[in-house]
Formats: structure tokens, sequence, C-alpha cells
């Protein structure tokens, strides 16, 4: 009786402390899984001015944003050469503060260095404007910034003269995720 | 590391008790059939000296808590804990301190059969448990995994989340071994199912008082208790052990 005694209280314990392993071992919600959608880009399509249902590709397109001195900064990636979509990533700082990004889209890029005159790229700036919302999205992520254009934001076309980029609209007011596209540009 | 720090303690206590509680029990020899021990009944007081330690080694960490319990029959123990909390989450995307104090009470059943006047525990009980606390963030940085611009923006607004309330139920699995006349030390586990609780707007409990750490996945949650406790008796109950026939 004595044995079975101790076997018992063995068996119990190392019941418990099995136990306390198994749940205290299954922590997973620490990390923040890539999947998970945290602070978007912005998601501009490119149409046809002339068919405004098509999609039109910018040929050989190179983006870069600009400092608040606007001096161009790296070149953004693009998911093509000639892509009929971009994804610019938006700068912020302050939650509620109007905030301004600039890019300058060039399009030809390939003719910037070829020397020909009448063969030139063509260099647009555009300017995004928006305010920054931040959203609790998880333990592991912690908070996401969101976008709204609201009343005063947009995206607005530097005048140059020779403007490629013809007209933009806003088809999504809210920049929260980055399944569908906020912005249409027209070319 | 201080989880597994923790839990090698655990592991340890578990061992310990388990060699006291059986060195106690090889002393015993009988010679009659029957013998009538006296069984003492009372209010046990102790406190979770786990969580002083943890005081003292995790600046994260603030917490105190008092536990009692009160034999009602042979088995069966009125048990409750009060105590206070403040714990601070931290990471590389969220600095949230929350602070509270807690309550909770139920019953401990004893499943352990003692020998001759012995009162050690190995038990299961239930319990309620009411926290009422706060969630501060601190400061927080936007998690954001395109670097083009610069660094990831940190806000250093500190918001308050006051007022908030948490329910939860509570299965507990312990041990107590009387050290020496009267004093206990224990070990226990409670695993948590959160009923309710008040979330921050906008926001979450990433740690309710009381509770613990919460999960995404789920309401579950878990805590340990490492217990020292005094027994204040108050009478004594005979308890009668009949021997078999076939003990030598």
């Amino acid at each position: 009786m004595k044995i079975e005694n101790l076997k018992n209280l063995i068996l119990k314990a190392s019941f418990l402390s099995l136990l306390a392993l198994a749940i205290w071992s299954c922590e997973r919600d620490d990390i923040c899984a890539e999947a998970t959608a945290t602070t978007p880009n912005l998601i501009i399509r490119f149409y046809d001015i002339n068919n405004q249902d098509e999609f039109k590709s910018v040929r050989q397109l190179t983006v870069r944003g600009l400092d608040d001195f606007g001096v161009p900064g790296n070149e953004i990636t693009l998911p093509s050469v000639s892509p009929d979509s971009i994804a610019l990533p938006l700068r912020f700082a302050n939650e509620d503060i109007e905030t301004i990004t600039r890019f300058q889209l060039e399009k030809d890029s390939d003719f910037a260095t070829n020397g020909n005159d009448t063969n030139d790229s063509n260099i647009d700036v555009i300017e995004v404007r928006y305010t920054p919302e931040f959203v609790y999205v998880s333990r592991a992520c912690g908070f996401k910034s969101i976008f709204n254009f609201g009343n005063t934001g947009g995206v607005s076309i530097d005048p140059d003269g020779d403007n490629w980029i013809i007209n933009t609209d806003i088809i999504n007011q809210t920049i929260d995720n980055e399944n569908a596209a906020q912005v249409i540009i027209f070319h | 590391m201080q989880r597994k720090l923790l839990y090698s303690i655990n592991l340890m206590l578990v061992m310990l008790f388990s060699l006291t509680s059986n060195a106690q029990e090889e002393q015993s020899e009988t010679t009659a059939d029957t013998l009538v021990y006296k069984q003492k009944y009372g209010i046990r007081v102790g406190g979770d000296f786990g969580k002083i330690i943890r005081t003292l080694i995790d600046e994260d960490y603030t917490g105190f808590e008092i536990n009692a319990d009160y034999r009602l029959t042979k088995n069966i123990y009125l048990a409750g804990e009060i105590g206070t909390e403040e714990r601070s989450v931290i990471t590389d995307f969220l600095d949230v301190t929350a602070t509270g104090s807690y309550f909770k009470a139920g019953f401990d059943y004893n499943s352990y059969t003692n020998w001759l006047d012995m009162q050690n525990m190995i038990f299961f009980g239930f319990r309620g448990g009411v926290s009422s606390f706060s969630q501060d963030i601190n400061q927080f940085t936007v998690y954001n995994t395109d670097q083009y611009w610069n660094a990831p923006f940190t806000d250093t607004t500190t918001q308050e989340f006051k007022g908030l309330t948490a329910i939860w139920a509570e299965l507990i699995i312990g041990i107590k071994a009387e050290l020496v006349t009267n004093l206990y030390a224990g070990l226990n586990v409670q695993i948590k199912s959160m009923i309710s609780q008040d979330q921050p707007d906008g926001f979450e409990n990433l740690y309710v008082p009381g509770f613990n750490r919460t999960y995404d996945s789920g309401r579950f949650g878990i805590g340990f208790g490492y217990t020292i406790s005094y027994l204040i008796p108050i009478f004594k109950k005979d308890k009668t052990v009949v021997l078999d026939s076939e003990e030598n």
C-alpha cells in the first residue's frame, strides 16, 4: 500500500508537470506573420485615356520618391519593367496630420541617356495627400497605419508643359489594403 | 529565458515535494488494527513567493498575492486568492503596461490519502476570478514592412484605458506539503478560461492581472503558483484508520 501510494503521487506529479509543459510551450502568436496585412502601400493602376475601361501599361517606367527638397531617392521596385499597376510606399509620422508624398514617374526611362532630343524620357511628378490613421492589428504586429484621402486629400499632377499623365481618379477613399487599387492614372 | 527558468523551478519543486512526502510516509509503522488520528481543521493563510521572487528579478513585473483556504470537510476546502499585479509587455512594436488587482474564490478537493496525521494535499480545484485593471500604451512603433522612406515611426503618446474588468474561470491542480508543523509549501498550475472582459477601444488586453497574458488564438490562459502558507488550527476532528488484515 505504501508503494502504491508513492506511485500514485509520482504519477500525479509527473502528469502535472507534463501538462504545464504542454501548455507552456504552445506560444505561437509572438511573431508577426508575413501574411498579416500591416501598413499598406498605395496601389495605382494605369488606364488608357482613349479607352477608359482598358489597362494600359507604362513603357519602361521608373519611379522614385522625392524628399522634402525635391531630391529623388532610390528607385522603387516595380512588378515589371513596363507595369500596368504599381505599389508606392507612403511617408507618415504623426497620426491625424495630413501628410504629402511626392513621386516622380519617369516613362520611357531607357531613352534618358540616348542623347536623342526628339525621343527622350518623360518625367512627371505626382503629389499624394492623405491622413494617416493608426489601427491595432495584433499582439505580435502591434499597430499599422492606414491612410485616408478625406476631403482635402487626393492626387495631383505637377504641370510641366509636357505631361504624359493626363488625369487621375480616386476610386477608393481609404488605403487600408493592397488587394485593390485606390488610384487610377489615365495616360 | 525567464520562462525556462520558471519552468525548471516548477519541475524541481514537483520533484522536491514528491520526495518529502515520500520520506514522511516511510516513517509510519502501525501495530494496531484501528488507529485514531487527530485531523486539524482551520484557516491556512499564505502568500505566493513566486510572485515576490519575480518582482525582484523581473523589472517588467510587480506582483503580490495572498491566498487562504478553509477546510470544510475531510477532503474539501474553501479557497481563495487576492492579489495585485503590474506587468509591462514590451516588444519591438509595443510597450504596454497592465496594472490592477484581482480576486479569486472557489473550492479545492484533496485527492491524496494521507498517512497518520499528515495533511499533505494533491488537490484539484475550481476558481472564479475577477480583475479590475487598466491598460496603458506607453508607446508603439507602427509596423511597416516597407522601409523605403525612413526608420519606422514611433508614437510616444501615452494612451490610458482605465476601469477595465475581466471575469474568468479556472481549474487548478496542485500540491501542498507540510514542511514543518503547520507550515506548508505549495505548487499549483491554473488553467484559465476567459468568460468576459472589457477590451479597450481600438486595442486589446495583452495582460490581465490574475489571468496573466492573453493569447490571440483563444480565451485560454495559464498561471503558476508557488505558495508558502501557515495553518491556524481552529478545531480537531478524529480520523479513524482501519488497517487491512493483509498488511504485514
